[in-house]
């Protein structure tokens, strides 16, 4: 009876024992982890955010449209605050890893890892994302400039195609990046640009067919143009 | 003035065409040089080529004298013209010439333009150490010999370093010049110049020194902005200034290809960069004075110019609501507010008031010194508002004269010169923040 206790009972309490008695380490090495690593985003975090607001970048992002864009796109416009918030979790998400890790646990570890190589990609296409954001941003507002210059009435709509047909390139080049449905997006990119192109071509070759007439042959034909005169000489 | 030293070193030296060079050496020296930047002026080039030589043969017999074609690759054999140009000084009753007329006809370098033309000018003049120079377009149709001395004369003889030219011009011309260059220039900088962007300019060979030292040639400086950076130097350095009456100026349209907004940015783009460069010679300057003007003054018939005022108006009025966003940044509340009254106005009465439209220039030149935006936008979002002031001067100024419009442009000017109090307190609040 005493060997059954012991073998039946006793051991396995010992063998689970020992492993929580190995494994407490591990579990307090992965709160103290935590724990400094929390401290130390929310020290660099704030940090970053007030250096920023010191050196006057939020006025600068304010300058290059970049505020405009954020605004947009719903977040706090407000750059060095959301710097400090990126930097802050982004440490937070790799203390948390790291913690993980410390655990030891097989399953975890081979989570941990399979994240670890993926977040290069997550921050890569979150790069292109904000990118693509500024730029089209930028493209937007040189395309309405220069329509509304032209006299070209629809210059509203011009600047929001140019606007989403950046966006969608850098949409595309995102998921590309993320290795999310590849081919799905390379063609379903090919045929909504393909489908826009063919948009553009019927509505200016029907709905403006004289608008395109008169384009062309001021394209094609040395004549001076038969319109009103105005021959304004502004310098 | 700041003044160069005749003789620079070689690292300073602009790389001309191996051809130009050994024509320089050939020439060593020279005492006037009259430049002409071209591209595609064949039509009109020789007229200006036989005007120039005929001028310096008549004027200048005495003096030698270089004629500089700075070309930006023709290819409409401009350069041909100029090579064969010539004059039969006889039937104009010449007989002393005495010095020989060198040609140069040379590519230039850099950023294609005007600008990178005059650069080249500017370092044959250097190189040749000449003590009078005067630039004048391929485009024109009105110059004649008397513009060559009228040009030079004042350099080599009266002791000035620039000379700026005073045309008569139809009302219509140079609406540029007449809405913004002129008002602006004359209230910062004091200085009454009528045409500082007008482009036929003498001055002396140490003030092409001064502007070869100028780091200016991949800016806007390199196109449009040539002129008015040239005449802004020139007062600002603290050069003698005056200007010459040339009569009726009739020139082709300047590079039919180039877009009115590109003009407009290139040249007001360079005024507004030079407020910062000269900061500390406009702000304490207040009010105005005229000039010394030269040449014999007479009235003269100009060429009609057709307007197409409702096109300006729609450009404005298509501005005021797809540019809206854009110009909530670049204007003040109230001036924005003043412009947006004129949405309802019928054509025959469209009116953009003189204070609205100067409140709105110095508005863009805040905007463009505090950067609130990026430059090149801030520059092109200006046409609408241009095109818009451009209509209601034509609006209100249909049924007058050309000296009824001469004092429109005056009321206008002094309107500029009384709000520059606007822009200095603001300008100061920017330096203080």
């Amino acid at each position: 009876m005493r060997e059954f206790v012991h073998t039946t009972l006793l051991e396995p309490l010992t063998t689970i024992g020992t492993r929580i008695l190995h494994f407490l380490p591990n579990l307090f090495a992965a709160v103290i982890i935590l724990g400094v690593g929390w401290l130390l985003a929310r020290l660099l975090g704030h940090g970053v955010e007030r250096l920023l607001r010191m050196l006057g970048v939020d006025h600068l992002a304010d300058q290059l449209g970049i505020t405009t864009v954020l605004t947009r796109t719903g977040l706090k416009p407000v750059p060095s605050h959301l710097a400090g918030r990126m930097l802050y979790w982004g440490l937070v998400i790799l203390t948390a890893i790291a913690a993980l890790g410390a655990l030891d646990v097989k399953a975890i570890n081979q989570l941990a890892t399979g994240f670890l190589n993926y977040l290069p990609h997550v921050l890569t296409a979150t790069v292109i994302l904000l990118a693509g954001m500024l730029l089209s941003n930028f493209v937007a507002r040189t395309a309405l400039i220069a329509a509304v210059n032209a006299n070209f009435p629809a210059a509203a709509t011009a600047a929001g195609l140019a606007r989403w047909g950046v966006l969608l390139a850098a949409l595309a080049m995102a998921l590309e990046e993320l290795g999310i449905a590849e081919n799905i997006v390379v063609v379903g990119f090919g045929i909504t640009l393909g489908g826009v192109v063919l948009a553009v071509a019927i509505a200016f070759g029907l709905g403006a067919k004289d608008l395109a007439k008169e384009f062309l042959e001021r394209m094609l034909s040395d004549k001076p143009r038969d319109r009103l005169p105005d021959d304004l000489k502004h310098l | 003035m700041q003044q160069s030293e005749p003789s620079m070193p070689e690292a300073t030296l602009l790389r001309l065409e191996e051809r130009t060079e050994t024509q320089i050496r050939e020439i060593a020296q020279a005492d006037i040089l009259v430049g002409i930047p071209s591209f595609n002026n064949s039509s009109t080039i020789g007229h200006v080529v036989r005007a120039v030589i005929a001028g310096l043969a008549k004027y200048f017999p005495e003096c030698r004298a270089v004629l500089v074609n700075s070309d930006g690759g023709s290819t409409d054999g401009t350069p041909d013209v100029v090579a064969k140009a010539s004059v039969d000084l006889g039937i104009m009753l010449i007989t002393d010439r005495q010095g020989f007329l060198h040609r140069i006809i040379t590519p230039y370098k850099g950023i294609s333009g005007k600008g990178s033309a005059f650069r080249t000018i500017f370092e044959v003049a250097r190189r040749l150490g000449v003590k009078a120079c005067a630039v004048v377009d391929a485009d024109l149709r009105s110059i004649t010999p008397e513009w060559i001395e009228l040009l030079l004369r004042p350099v080599l003889s009266g002791g000035f370093d620039f000379v700026a030219p005073y045309y008569l011009r139809h009302k219509y011309d140079g609406t540029i010049t007449n809405s913004i260059v002129y008002p602006l220039t004359r209230a910062l900088y004091g200085v009454q110049i009528r045409q500082p962007i007008g482009g036929d300019f003498g001055f002396s060979g140490k003030l092409a020194g001064h502007y070869m030292d100028q780091h200016v040639w991949e800016s806007d400086v390199a196109g449009f902005g040539i002129d008015i950076w040239m005449t802004t130097e020139a007062v600002a350095s603290g050069a003698r200034v005056c200007q010459s009456f040339l009569g009726a100026k009739i020139h082709n349209p300047k590079d039919p290809a180039a877009d009115l907004s590109a003009m407009l940015a290139q040249v007001v783009g360079a005024i507004f960069t030079l407020l910062e460069a000269h900061q500390q010679v406009w702000i304490p300057r207040q009010g105005s004075r005229p000039i010394p003007m030269f040449g014999f003054q007479y009235e003269v018939g100009v060429e009609p110019v057709n307007v197409n005022v409702d096109r300006m108006i729609a450009c404005f009025r298509q501005g005021l609501v797809d540019l809206r966003p854009i110009w909530e940044g670049m204007l003040a509340a109230e001036t924005l507010q003043a412009l947006s009254a004129t949405r309802d106005m019928p054509s025959h009465h469209f009116h953009i008031p003189d204070e609205v439209w100067a409140r709105t220039v110095y508005d863009c030149a805040l905007a463009f010194h505090r950067l609130v935006l990026n430059r090149e936008h801030l520059l092109k979002a200006m046409t609408p508002l241009y095109l818009g002031r451009t209509a209601s001067f034509v609006v209100e100024t249909q049924g007058l004269t050309t000296r009824e419009t001469e004092d429109r442009i005056e009321q206008l000017c002094k309107v500029f010169e009384q709000l520059k109090p606007y822009l200095l307190e603001r300008w100061g609040a920017v330096k203080e923040a």
